[in-house]
């Protein structure tokens, strides 16, 4: 590159600029990628965080944790099924409620059965299955709002109290929406029973008690899941689907991932762009090295690696600049976190998307007839 | 080395429509000598140079370097024959505007596939020195003056030894004193370094110092008998 890295040097304003516009464009897809992978944790990280393989649905028309109901029957089944390495039922629904301070926020409240193998560790404060019935796990997102230990919040419309006796430090959610866990039997009172619960010293029906949201399950290899579906009425998913169950997540990646391909094609098309006109600039001199005795994959090689360098250090540039955008916005509500896996696939996309725009710009110095050293059109 | 060029045509479009840029043309040259094609424009001057430089093939005949016909090698092997065999004097301006003038003679190295080294630098710096630049060693092309960038030009042309010198128009650019000057400087570093040179203009002031004079019309060649 004996020539392309003295020509950075010669024409360093017009490589500042390029490289200028080849670091806003990174700067743009990692951001992107980070708000993607901030806007996956706010979704689903709920979920994400279950020790679980399968979830199983009511089978109907409108699949999602909303509008499943599982009753009693299918889950009982499902447990008496081979190969079941572990089974809860889980309630799922979505509150407004308001604390103590009469402040409004808006909740996911899973019921989990006390000691099941999907309750999360609880950094402070005690587990479920406590002394108080109405005694609820809150998550990260909840303490950034203020709740505490002790706090008390009351579900609006149904007026179910729920008591903080521990906090899971990290931020779980569903949704966008932080999740509470609470006793099933709490959460199956606040979803199907009277507002206020029962009345002093009397016990909701039974009923009440036999339906939840989702059956969450360990499955091992080989469970004929369809045929079990069949029998019990469910729709069994797996760990991609169970995500894509949830509302709204395929729809925010399906846009996220079209604005970073756009953003990988205007990368392309820019670099494409610059080095075209460049390539055009230098044909005088790229038909003089020719005529001196240049071949074409010195010339190429030359070229290129000239675009490689000037991709390179934009996609540095792109990346430093994320970095410190990322620490910028850490403690605030933007959900943006950066993945070494999504950082690495958009760097390496940036790059082949410049290197393709600038190689088939590039490509044409092959075809510069060195016969204009000349001076003349021979 | 020698050149020999034995009836060399050049034709460009067909039917009515044909230009013989060179017709029949034949000659040779041996190493040391300078040889001056003076022909005004349009006379196939250029075309002349293009196919010795092997930078066009003709439509018949034989370019012939050390008894090796060139206008049978394919592309690759005729740039071989460019950068190991033939220097280029081009018009005034035909540096690289981005190379210093030490790295305009080191570029060509590179093009051979090694890194310059401290032998390359000292002949670099020798060849500058020879043709009165050893004091703009750093400028680029657009911090020198006419004279300086065809200076430079000839400093290069002489890097890589090479046997056979072919020179575009020296003087075009220059005034008549610097012309002057640099085809002196040209006709000395061609007797010195003992290479065949071919040399095209239309500057009838400075072929006194060529060893010989062709005459180039219609694509046609006609040897002085005096020069």
């Amino acid at each position: 590159m004996f020539i392309a890295l003295r020509d950075l040097q010669f024409a360093k304003g017009r490589f500042f600029l390029m490289g200028f516009v080849v670091a806003l464009v990174s700067f743009l897809v990692i951001v992107l990628s980070g708000l993607s992978a901030g806007l996956t944790k706010a979704n689903i990280s709920g979920l994400m965080e279950l020790p679980a393989t399968h979830i199983a649905f009511e089978d109907t028309d409108h699949l999602g944790y909303r509008n499943s109901m599982i009753e009693r029957y299918m889950w009982e089944g499902w447990e008496s099924a081979e190969g079941i390495d572990a089974l809860e039922p889980m309630g799922h629904a979505i509150f407004n409620a308001r604390t103590e301070d009469d402040k409004p926020i808006e909740i996911a409240l899973w019921g989990l059965v006390d000691d099941s193998f999907i309750e999360p560790p609880v950094n402070e404060g005690i587990a479920l299955g406590g002394p108080d019935e109405a005694g609820v796990l809150i998550t990260r997102g909840l303490i950034d709002e203020g709740l505490k230990l002790g706090d008390l919040i009351v579900l609006d419309r149904v007026l179910t109290k729920l008591r903080v006796v521990g906090v899971v430090d990290d931020y779980r959610s569903i949704g966008h929406m932080p999740i509470i866990y609470a006793p099933l039997a709490k959460w199956q009172e606040a979803s199907y029973g009277p507002p206020g619960g029962p009345s002093p010293g009397e016990k909701l029906p039974d009923i009440v008690f036999d339906f939840v949201s989702v059956i969450v399950m360990q499955l091992a290899e080989g469970v004929d899941v369809a045929a079990l579906d069949d029998e019990f009425e469910t729709l069994t998913l797996d760990r991609i689907g169970f995500y894509e169950a949830s509302s709204g997540y395929t729809d925010e990646l399906k846009s996220i991932r079209m604005i970073q391909l756009l953003l990988f094609v205007i990368s392309a098309v820019v670099t494409g762009a610059f080095f075209s006109i460049w390539t055009i600039q230098r044909t005088k001199e790229i038909g003089l090295v020719k005529a001196l005795g240049a071949s074409n994959a010195y010339v190429l090689r030359d070229a290129l690696g000239q675009a490689m360098i000037l991709i390179l250090i934009g996609i540095g540039i792109g990346v430093s600049g994320t970095y410190f955008f990322g620490n910028a916005i850490r403690n605030t509500e933007l959900p943006f976190m950066i993945e070494t896996g999504a950082l690495v696939t958009s760097v390496v996309m940036l790059l082949i998307a410049g290197v393709v725009g600038a190689g088939l710009a590039i490509k044409r110095v092959a075809s510069i007839d060195p016969i204009i050293a000349l001076g003349r059109d021979q | 080395m020698s050149l020999k060029v034995e009836n060399v045509s050049l034709v460009f479009g067909d039917g009515e429509e044909q230009i013989k840029a060179l017709d029949q043309v034949n000659m040779a040259f041996a190493p040391g000598e300078l040889m001056a094609v003076l022909g005004p424009s349009g006379a196939g001057k250029s075309s002349l140079l293009a196919v010795c430089g092997g930078l066009r093939t003709p439509t018949s005949g034989k370019i012939l370097i050390d008894d090796v016909d060139i206008t049978q090698l394919s592309e690759a092997e005729l740039t071989r024959v460019r950068r190991d065999h033939i220097g280029f004097v081009f018009q005034q301006s035909n540096l690289v505007p981005s190379l210093n003038a030490v790295d305009q003679l080191l570029m060509l190295v590179h093009m051979r596939g090694r890194k310059p080294n401290a032998k390359d630098r000292e002949k670099a710096l020798q060849l500058l020195d020879e043709v009165g630049m050893s004091h703009r060693l750093k400028r680029r092309p657009g911090e020198m003056s006419g004279g300086e960038r065809q200076r430079v030009g000839i400093a290069r042309a002489f890097m890589m030894s090479p046997k056979l010198l072919l020179v575009d128009e020296p003087t075009s650019m220059l005034d008549h004193q610097r012309g002057h000057k640099i085809v002196e400087l040209l006709v000395r570093a061609c007797h010195e370094h003992n290479v065949a040179t071919l040399m095209v203009t239309h500057d009838q002031s400075i072929l006194d110092v060529a060893d010989r004079v062709v005459d180039i019309s219609d694509g046609k060649l006609t040897e002085r008998v005096s020069a």
